[in-house]
């Protein structure tokens, strides 16, 4: 073989391993950008998962922001790494030079392959650099093969399986809400319980009123003047917007739809029936004291003393802030008969049925209207008769502790905050309440008495 | 080209390597320590340039300049300056010869810078017009007197010296003297161990036996053959760029636009305190310089580091500091650090 074509073969050789390296690099600087982009992506995602699945719609709103904030730039970011990581034969030359120690060989013989074939000492530096092709293989100039950026891919995808399990956990909800398992239900509540305020903007209508039509009547009497809660409009209106639409991605996202369940049955009821303005039952503050008196019913009685302005010690007379299970459908149920019944304004009758109603430790706890208690709205057909017997519980008393005003009655038309009660046992100095004792009224005289009450 | 060739290039690489250590070795048989200077001494020598020697007085340059004559069997030259030096003394001048037939004429007497090499001692102490004498031998190997130009025979090489602290009675060399030479090479106090060294081998009976490695009437002929083989040595473009982008960095206002966008380089220092930088010859110095050393490193290429290393020898001297740097206290080799770096900084 003649001695130039070998030397072509060696400097052919030579620029093959360049192009190798090169070759090497490029390849990590593509995977470099390639798994930069797919951790950020996928690592991305699964954060706006995981915001979705355990934060509210602001958080989750925020956290997605963020997210894609920096995803994106990251992205960018990693592109223009990238391609500034690519090299051309001449950059991957000069890498091998120091990496291998060449001193320059590699970068001389690729630039002067053409040009300097005809110099004196270009043989010497062609044989040089053959002999030292070990030095600049590809695998000694770039161990890796793959890039480190693998690791970051690894860790999103390790985030995107911590991930994924709220997103399962969403679809199981759905689907258990589809089949109506679990959101469905009936409540029941009280017409002067219901406090009304502007609805969230996120949250779809998803509820059943029913009632009588006299509730519902005063329902939208009530609803009329507490006033529509209006749409927010400038920032506020954006605010809803924003989180509605947060709102329905989380939803999309988790697979969670409250709404999408059975709707809530809410059945209302009024006990008050005089109290709304206006009402056709709505006479005067006295005549609705005595109905409530009549109706033995501890929190109308409440009302009643808290209207004289007295503080009333009666058991069971603080005003519920929430209707606890069989009560509350007892009082619906009383107060369906109230109203369902308009004519029967009888308080004998009302109260007989009531008394047939209630069980008997409530009847004896409500039946505490008797001589006993006279004087406080009293009525003069409980005037006489033997003493009731003493109520369970009245050993003790309650009282009222005012507290500062709070943020839970903030909100126009809401009931104004009621303390809570407290029972505090007797100190060895108190004694429990005595009945009066009751003496023999001659005849005579009862119609007297009976007709000073009556006044 | 082929193999044969490479194999004539191979020990010829290699003796050039081998001769360069042999003189070497040699200077240091008179010279203890230095080694670097030497180096760099024997380096412009065989780039074919000429170098200025500074140092304190007594740290050996004279020596050092006699001993290189003495091994390199070149005839030498010694020119001591003074105030009252003129340039016909340096070049020689026309004299009026009488002939035995009492017939008179004009007769060339060549002045002591006809010879291979030149000691100009204390150049600074001639004056600029003085010193330009030596400008047209230095740059162009020849010498005009009147109408007449005579050539110098090659290898020409001065080596002028200069003590930096004697600056009464002495005039700074002209800048485009200061251009002409390769290389500046600073000769420092010796070490303790070196001086110790210098005491013994000095004071004893026998005085240092320097040989010459060449044979006389051959050494003109081998170090001219050496010489050319040093321009043999390849250079890729991207390390001549180097050197082009290290030299225009060292001049002002052009060190703001060094390289292309993304390789943009700012070095503050030099729009702040130099006048002038570096002219095209401090680009020659380097790329000859390094060549120089990457044949001493037994390669036929030249490498970034061998430019790095040379930037101070050649550099330095061409760059005309401003009156702050010496307000500061900033001389040419803080500037010429900075460059480096810089222009390192942005090959990376």
């Amino acid at each position: 073989m003649p001695e130039s074509r070998r030397d072509e073969q060696k400097l052919w050789l030579i620029l093959f391993q360049i192009r190798s390296v090169r070759s090497r690099l490029n390849l990590l600087a593509t995977q470099q950008w390639l798994f930069t982009t797919l951790a950020l992506m996928i690592g991305g995602a699964a954060l706006i998962l995981i915001a979705a699945a355990k934060l509210g719609p602001f958080g989750f709103l925020g956290v997605s922001a963020a997210v894609l904030l920096i995803a994106a730039s990251g992205i960018f970011a990693a592109a223009r790494r990238g391609w500034a990581a690519r090299v051309d034969a001449a950059s991957a030359a000069g890498l091998a030079d120091r990496r291998a120690d060449l001193k320059g060989r590699l970068t001389t013989v690729l630039a002067l392959s053409e040009s300097a074939k005809q110099a004196q000492l270009w043989p010497f530096l062609v044989e040089d650099t053959y002999a030292m092709r070990d030095d600049f293989e590809p695998r000694r100039i770039e161990p890796r093969l793959v890039s480190r950026s693998l690791g970051a891919l690894m860790a999103a995808l390790l985030l995107a399986v911590m991930a994924l399990p709220n997103l399962n956990r969403g679809g199981a909800a759905a689907r258990q809400i589809a089949s109506g398992g679990a959101a469905g239900g009936q409540v029941t509540a009280d017409l002067s319980q219901l406090q009304i305020q502007p609805a969230d903007p996120a949250l779809q209508p998803n509820a059943q009123i029913y009632a009588d039509p006299e509730t519902l009547r005063r329902l939208q009497q009530k609803l009329e003047a507490e006033g529509s809660p209006h749409q927010r409009k400038g920032l506020g209106g954006l605010m809803d917007k924003a989180r509605h639409f947060a709102d329905a991605f989380q939803h999309q996202l988790t697979g969670r739809n409250p709404e999408a369940g059975a709707p809530l049955n809410l059945r209302l009821t009024d006990r008050n029936p005089g109290r709304a303005s206006g009402g056709p039952n709505g006479g005067g503050q006295s005549r609705q004291m005595a109905q409530n008196s009549a109706n033995a019913n501890a929190h109308r009685g409440a009302a009643g003393a808290a209207s004289n302005g007295r503080r009333a010690s009666r058991p069971g007379a603080s005003p519920p802030a929430a209707i606890p299970g069989s009560q509350a459908d007892q009082m619906a149920k009383n107060s369906a008969g109230a109203t369902s019944q308009p004519d029967q304004n009888s308080n004998s009758s009302q109260a007989g049925a009531n008394n047939n109603a209630n069980p008997p430790e409530q009847d004896a706890a409500n039946d505490f209207g008797g001589g006993a208690n006279h004087g406080i709205g009293a009525d003069p057909g409980h005037l006489f008769g033997p003493p009731a017997p003493q109520p369970f519980g009245s050993d003790s008393f309650k009282i009222a502790i005012d507290a500062e005003p709070s943020d839970e009655a903030s909100a126009p038309g809401s009931p104004a905050y009621l303390p809570p009660k407290v029972r505090v046992p007797l100190n060895p100095n108190q004694l429990p309440d005595e009945p009066i004792a009751r003496a023999a009224v001659p005849a005579t005289e009862q119609t007297i008495i009976k007709r000073v009450f009556d006044r | 080209m082929s193999e044969a060739q490479a194999a004539i290039a191979q020990p010829t690489i290699s003796d050039f390597a081998r001769t360069f250590r042999r003189v070497q070795a040699e200077i240091h048989k008179a010279i203890i320590g230095h080694e670097e200077a030497v180096e760099e001494l024997l380096g412009a020598l065989f780039a074919g340039g000429h170098v200025l020697i500074e140092g304190v007085p007594g740290t050996g340059k004279t020596t050092l300049v006699k001993t290189l004559g003495l091994a390199l069997n070149l005839s030498f030259g010694r020119i001591q300056f003074t105030v009252d030096l003129m340039p016909a003394d340096i070049t020689g001048t026309r004299v009026i010869l009488s002939a035995g037939d009492g017939h008179r004429e004009f007769s060339f007497q060549p002045g002591p810078i006809f010879c291979h090499i030149l000691l100009g001692d204390e150049i600074n102490r001639a004056t600029p017009k003085t010193q330009s004498a030596l400008l047209e031998a230095m740059a162009e190997l020849q010498v005009t007197v009147g109408s007449t130009t005579y050539p110098l025979a090659p290898p020409y090489f001065v080596m002028a010296t200069l003590n930096p602290i004697e600056m009464e009675g002495t005039y700074p060399l002209p800048e485009a003297q200061l251009d002409r030479f390769l290389f500046k090479v600073r000769l420092a106090y010796p070490g303790e161990e070196e001086l110790v060294r210098i005491i013994t081998a000095t004071t004893g009976p026998e005085a240092a036996g320097v040989e010459p490695v060449f044979a006389a009437g051959e050494a003109a002929a081998k170090i001219e053959g050496l010489k050319r083989l040093v321009r043999e040595v390849l250079v890729a473009p991207q390390i001549e760029q180097y050197a082009a982008r290290m030299v225009r960095a060292t001049q002002p206002h052009n060190s703001r636009a060094l390289g292309d966008l993304h390789n943009r380089v700012r070095i503050d220092a030099v729009d702040r305190y130099v006048s002038f930088g570096s002219s095209p010859r401090g680009a020659l110095a380097l790329i000859m310089g390094a060549k120089v050393r990457a044949m001493l490193d037994g390669r036929a290429n030249v490498a970034y580091d061998d430019i790095d290393r040379l930037a101070h020898a050649a550099l330095e001297h061409r760059i005309m500091l401003n009156y702050a740097a010496h307000s500061d206290n900033v001389d040419a080799a803080q500037i010429v650090d900075q460059v480096v770096k810089a222009i390192r900084a942005a090959r990376a």
